[in-house]
Order: C-alpha cells, then sequence, then structure tokens
C-alpha cells in the first residue's frame, strides 16, 4: 500500500512537472495582437511584366535594349511608425537574395509574428550595407555565385542585370550591369566607394489587422535605372561598369526610383 | 506475493524493451552463421573533412547517405570492369575505364585507346560528348551532363538520347542514374543491369561489402548504383596551390597574381562569373552557358545542348561551364574537345569568339572578339589557371583502383 502511495505521487510530481512549461492564462495576460507580412518581388519595364531575351525595350538614352538576368539582394528591411520608431522582424536579418530564374526567391518567406496596428512605411537596403558586405558571407549557391572579387573591393555584388542592346550602328553588344562595390584609384591609394543605398517607402501607411496576413510587393522597374536623374547610355558606359564607379554612381542615384511599393492579400 | 509480482512485470517489461532495440540492429552472418558470429549492421556516417570556405550545403539523397563502408563498395564497383555484366578480358568496362583519376576523372588525352581522350562504348559506339571531370560534385546541385539532362527534378524516366529505356527503376536525377546509365547506354558499356547484377553477386569478395554498407550481402542494381554514387561523392579536390594561398600556407608567384587578377576582373579576362572564384571554390556556377564558340546553333549541329532539355530557345549550343579544378589535367577542352591545349582555351576567348543570338550575355567581351589579353597576360592567366591542379587529389590513394582487384 505504501508503495502504491508512493508511485502516485511520484507520477503526480512528474504530471506536474510536465504541466510547467505550458502557458498559463490569467486575468493579466496581454498578449499584444499580431499579423504576418509576405514580400513579394515583381519586375517590369514600365508597369509591362519583364520579357527576357527579347529586345523589346527602349530606354531613355534611346538604346534598345533586352533584359535576359536579374539577380539582387536585398536587405535591412524595417517597418516604421508615425511616431518615429521602427520595428524589424528576425526573418528580415538574414539578407534576401532574388533571382527571376529561380522563382522561390520571388517570395521572401518569413513566419515571425509583426505587432498588429498602423505603420508609417517600410525601408530596406538596396544591395548589402557596408557592415555586412564581407567576402565569404555565403558559402553555399546560389548567394555564393555573387561574389564581388576581392581585387575589386570584395563582398559581393548587389545586382546582376544581364542584357543586350544595340548600339549606334545597329550591331548587338552585351552588358552586365553590375553593382557592388566601386573603385577610386590614385597613383598610391585605392579607396572603396560603397554603392548600396536605401530606398524608403516614408508615405506607404498601411494597417496590419490582427491575424492578417499581408502581402507586400516590391516592384523593381528596370527601365528606371537608365533614367532619373541621369540618362543612363549604354553606348556611353558600355558593356562593364564593375571596374567603372562614374557608371555605378550613376546607376546608384538612379536607383532612388527603381522600386516601389503595393499591397494585396490573400493569393494563397 | 504482490512484490514478487510487482518485480517480475518490471523485469518483463525491461527485457521487451531491451529485446526490441537490439533486434534492428542484428542481422545474419552473410556467411550463413559459419563464423558462429550474428552480424551486427552499424556503418560509419562518411564525413568531409574541407575547408570552411567551402559549401556547407551538400547534395546527398536522403535515401543513400554516405558511409565509410558504401564509399568503399562503390571505390571497388567503380573499378571492376566486370559492371559491363561480361568477363572477357575485351569487354571489361567500368567507370574507371573512362574517368581516369590522374586526369580528375576525366579521359584524358593521352588515352592509349581512346584517342584524344574521345571515349566510345565496349562495342565502339562513339561517347556523343566528353567525359566530365567527377570532382566536387557533391556540392553541385545544379545537374549533371553537359546539358544537365540529369537533375533533381526530371520528371522523365530513361532517356532516349541516352539509350536507357523508360522503366520506373530509371529515374534521372542525380548520380545513382548515372550509374545505371552507364551500364546500359550503346555508347558505354551496352549492357543490362540484370546482367551486371547477377555477375557482381557472383563474386565472392563482393557478399561481405554489400552488407557492410547496406546490412545484407543482397545484390541489386539499386546498391550498385548507390555505392558507386557514394564513392563519387567523396571525390572533393581542396588542395590546390591557390587553396594553399588562401589558407595562408603558401604566397603565389607574381605571375600567378597577375594571372589571378586578369581571372577576376572584367577589364582582365572576365573569367570568374561562370568561372568562380576564391569565394566560389568550385571554379564553376555549374550553370549553361552559350559561350560564343559557334554562329550556327541547330538541333544538328548540337543535339545535346541545353535546349535539348529545357525546350528554350536561350538555351541553343549552352552547355554546363566545367570547374576549371584541376583543367589542366582535363584536356581536350569544351563539351566537344575542340580544343587540344589550355593555351588554344586562352587564345580562343581572348581573339575568337563568335557571334550568335545565343551568346550568354555575360559574353561581353565579344564584340571585340574577346578579352584580347597579350602574350604576357595569357601567360599570366595560364599560370594563374594551373595554379588550380589539386595533386593531392589525383594520387589519393583513398580514390585509386584498389591494390586487390583484378
Amino acid at each position: 500500500m505504501n508503495r502504491l502511495y508512493i508511485l502516485v505521487v511520484v507520477m503526480a510530481a512528474f504530471l506536474i512537472s510536465c504541466d510547467k512549461d505550458d502557458p498559463i492564462e490569467n486575468g493579466n495576460d496581454t498578449k499584444e495582437p499580431t499579423g504576418k507580412i509576405q514580400i513579394h518581388f515583381i519586375h517590369n519595364v514600365d508597369g509591362d511584366p519583364l520579357v527576357t531575351h527579347s529586345m523589346q525595350y527602349t530606354n531613355a538614352a534611346g538604346n534598345e535594349y533586352e533584359i535576359d538576368e536579374v539577380q539582387w539582394f536585398i536587405s535591412d528591411v524595417f517597418l516604421h511608425r508615425e511616431d518615429g520608431t521602427f520595428y524589424r522582424i528576425e526573418g528580415w536579418k538574414d539578407i534576401h537574395y532574388v533571382d527571376i530564374d529561380i522563382p522561390s526567391t520571388l517570395k521572401w518567406q518569413v513566419f515571425d509574428d509583426i505587432p498588429a496596428g498602423d505603420y508609417s512605411g517600410i525601408s530596406f537596403t538596396f544591395g548589402l550595407n557596408e557592415a555586412q558586405n564581407e567576402s565569404f558571407k555565403f558559402v553555399n549557391p546560389p548567394e555564393s555565385f555573387m561574389f564581388w572579387p576581392t581585387v575589386l573591393g570584395g563582398g559581393y555584388h548587389y545586382l546582376k542585370l544581364n542584357g543586350k542592346w544595340k548600339d549606334t550602328v545597329g550591331a548587338t553588344r552585351f552588358f552586365n550591369f553590375h553593382l557592388g562595390i566601386g573603385q577610386e584609384i590614385t597613383a598610391t591609394d585605392t579607396t572603396y566607394i560603397h554603392n548600396h543605398f536605401e530606398v524608403d517607402f516614408d508615405t506607404s501607411n498601411f494597417t496590419l489587422q490582427e491575424g492578417e496576413k499581408k502581402d507586400v510587393y516590391i516592384t523593381m522597374n528596370i527601365e528606371n535605372w537608365f533614367k532619373n536623374p541621369h540618362i543612363y547610355d549604354h553606348n556611353v558606359w558600355g558593356g562593364d561598369i564593375m571596374e567603372n564607379q562614374a557608371a555605378m554612381a550613376v546607376a546608384s542615384e538612379n536607383g532612388h526610383d527603381v522600386f516601389s511599393l503595393s499591397f494585396g492579400c490573400c493569393d494563397e | 506475493m504482490k512484490n514478487k509480482l510487482y518485480l517480475a512485470v518490471l523485469f518483463l517489461v525491461a527485457l521487451i524493451v531491451y529485446t526490441a532495440c537490439k533486434k534492428e540492429d542484428k542481422i545474419d552472418d552473410p556467411n550463413g552463421g559459419k563464423n558462429g558470429n550474428d552480424f551486427i549492421y552499424d556503418p560509419t556516417p562518411y564525413e568531409f573533412n574541407f575547408p570552411g570556405y567551402f559549401p556547407t550545403i551538400l547534395n546527398i539523397p536522403d535515401d543513400n547517405p554516405m558511409t565509410v563502408e558504401g564509399v568503399e563498395l562503390g571505390r571497388y564497383l567503380f573499378y571492376d570492369g566486370r559492371l559491363s555484366g561480361r568477363t572477357h578480358p575485351d569487354s571489361l568496362m567500368s567507370c574507371g575505364t573512362c574517368h581516369i583519376q590522374e586526369h580528375a576523372f576525366t579521359t584524358g588525352i593521352n588515352h592509349p585507346v581512346y584517342t584524344g581522350g574521345h571515349p566510345f562504348g565496349l562495342t565502339g559506339i562513339p561517347t556523343p560528348q566528353l567525359t566530365m571531370p567527377l570532382v566536387n560534385l557533391v556540392f553541385n546541385n545544379n545537374g549533371y551532363l553537359w546539358n544537365g539532362m540529369i537533375h533533381e527534378d526530371n520528371p522523365n524516366l530513361g532517356s532516349a538520347a541516352y539509350g536507357v529505356e523508360p522503366l520506373p527503376e530509371f529515374h534521372m536525377r542525380n548520380i545513382e542514374s548515372l550509374v545505371w546509365m552507364g551500364i546500359v547506354a550503346p555508347h558505354e558499356m551496352y549492357g543490362s543491369v540484370e546482367q551486371t547484377v547477377n555477375l557482381i553477386a557472383s563474386i565472392d569478395m563482393y557478399a561481405p561489402k554489400f552488407q557492410a554498407a547496406f546490412g545484407t550481402p543482397e545484390v541489386t542494381y539499386e546498391r550498385i548504383s548507390k555505392a558507386i554514387a557514394q564513392f563519387i561523392r567523396s571525390l572533393v579536390s581542396f588542395d590546390s596551390r591557390f587553396d594553399k594561398y588562401l589558407r595562408g600556407e603558401l604566397q603565389l608567384t607574381e605571375q600567378e597574381l597577375h594571372g589571378f587578377v586578369l581571372f577576376s576582373t572584367e577589364s582582365g579576362a572576365d573569367c570568374f562569373h561562370c568561372h568562380g572564384g576564391a569565394q566560389n571554390p568550385l571554379w564553376t556556377t555549374n550553370l549553361f552557358y552559350n559561350n560564343a564558340k559557334d554562329s550556327v546553333f541547330t538541333s544538328q549541329t548540337d543535339p545535346r545542348d541545353r535546349y535539348a532539355v529545357t525546350g528554350n530557345p536561350k538555351d541553343r549550343g549552352a552547355y554546363k561551364a566545367p570547374t576549371l579544378r584541376n583543367v589542366e589535367l582535363t584536356a581536350p577542352y569544351m563539351h566537344d574537345g575542340r580544343f587540344e591545349t589550355l593555351e588554344e582555351v586562352i587564345d580562343f576567348y581572348s581573339d575568337q569568339l563568335v557571334y550568335s543570338p545565343y551568346a550568354h550575355s555575360l559574353m561581353h567581351k565579344l564584340p571585340d572578339g574577346g578579352a584580347r589579353l597579350n602574350p604576357n597576360e595569357k601567360e599570366s592567366l595560364l599560370a594563374f589557371i594551373k595554379s588550380l591542379t589539386d595533386h593531392n587529389f589525383v594520387t589519393n590513394p583513398d580514390f585509386s583502383k584498389p591494390d586487390d582487384l583484378p
């Protein structure tokens, strides 16, 4: 009888100890209402869906061109509130690779809960910021294929935009519109220029409802890389610009209105 | 009485648990118990030991985890000419017949039988394209063969183009698939898996090796392909002069460093976008490019290009960028072996690019004919490329033909 009593006590203690990990509900439970945000990436040319490998576009400089490959990095995504505070979920601390040939990269899957409420905008870094843009950060493809050679400053391409254009005599030429760390070389020194930039959609007010899964669409209008404030002429800058800081500076300055933000919902 | 019953129940439960646990590991002795010992299936997981700058994601199928025993069995089968399912000395053929270690597991331009490095099958049918090097494939997630026909998402069974029947057991998804393709393809062993399985099963030394690798001595085509695939995945190269330079173990020569800069810059030769670099030590993206070798690409001129797999016109004339690791040893070059030396390859990329609408847009030097390197630059580039040769890889006894194979 004594043994049975001990057994019952031990089992009861075991059950209680197991119960400990469960949340304890009480009248003071102040769990914050949350929702989720999923970012989608869209690439178009002046509003039309991108058609690759087809010489059907004309840029502001009058270059007929085609786009074949688009690969880029987005990082440092933040949500902003009207009061000036900002919020970042764990999943967005990663750097996301976007590749139009890899469909899975066109949707940034994060599962973190985000406090419901009103937000005034979203911002992100195009490419990788200086602190994060370190060589050997990525050892696995496809991100590792984006490396920027050490001799040119190291780290990673922010963007590879590959295509072709018709030159002044109508011959087809090839452009590798690649952005990353630039170099300014003097007789005695090389200075590295970080061409990444912040994209801030600061007037894109939205409300995240409790339990809502909001779909956010970041659209890259490829044509805008080639205009405003600078007309980018492939015949001037040529096919390769990784060692041409002047060209990359123009491209980066044009980048301010390349991206746009829109909202949708319930695409799944 | 109650105490005794209580203890008896406890003992019985413990006995059941113990017996159930032991049962899973105990398998009959491969020799029918003649040793008087039960066989315990306890394979040793295979561990890689590559540097930290290598990829960490490995392409190892869930249903074929690598073990020391599996790799060792695969090494025997890889080199055993009886893999062809035949025993006549003139009819022996294995993977190792065409994939020669000293040539980074390509055929090699100096092969005594396959003139110029162009292999042919047991019945004399030429192999349509050159052998690709078997190196660092455990890191490859972008398909196999020059056109990537073997790939993870391939829904097809068999391949008419390669003479493999569309049977349920012949998926075309990974290195395992390449094994049975090699056995049955007319331009390779031109045999049957049944014949191969029966012959391998009749060879005494294999029963314990299959048992050690897979738990029982049974020989199946699936186990043969899995073991060989494990061995091929074990062929990892990370010890070239350039690797040692990266690890701070030696300094490259001025000429090699000059070549590395040419390799890594758009103003130089711009090799790195397709062929990797210090931060992509595979020295390839394993992707497919039309590298401007010709002006015309059709299904007649290039029946096994990337287009043959995707059906997308942009892939006309596109082939996988082969790794440049050990490329010094893998002549001849390109999918068709049109260049016999690395000097010829460098001349091609320097001065001989040919326009076609299918040329990849990364070939931005095409309008100039190429990179336009001067003789000094060509020599430097060549010196750098030779620094990617891993002599330890091509002499590693773990990758060599076992001494006790006939």
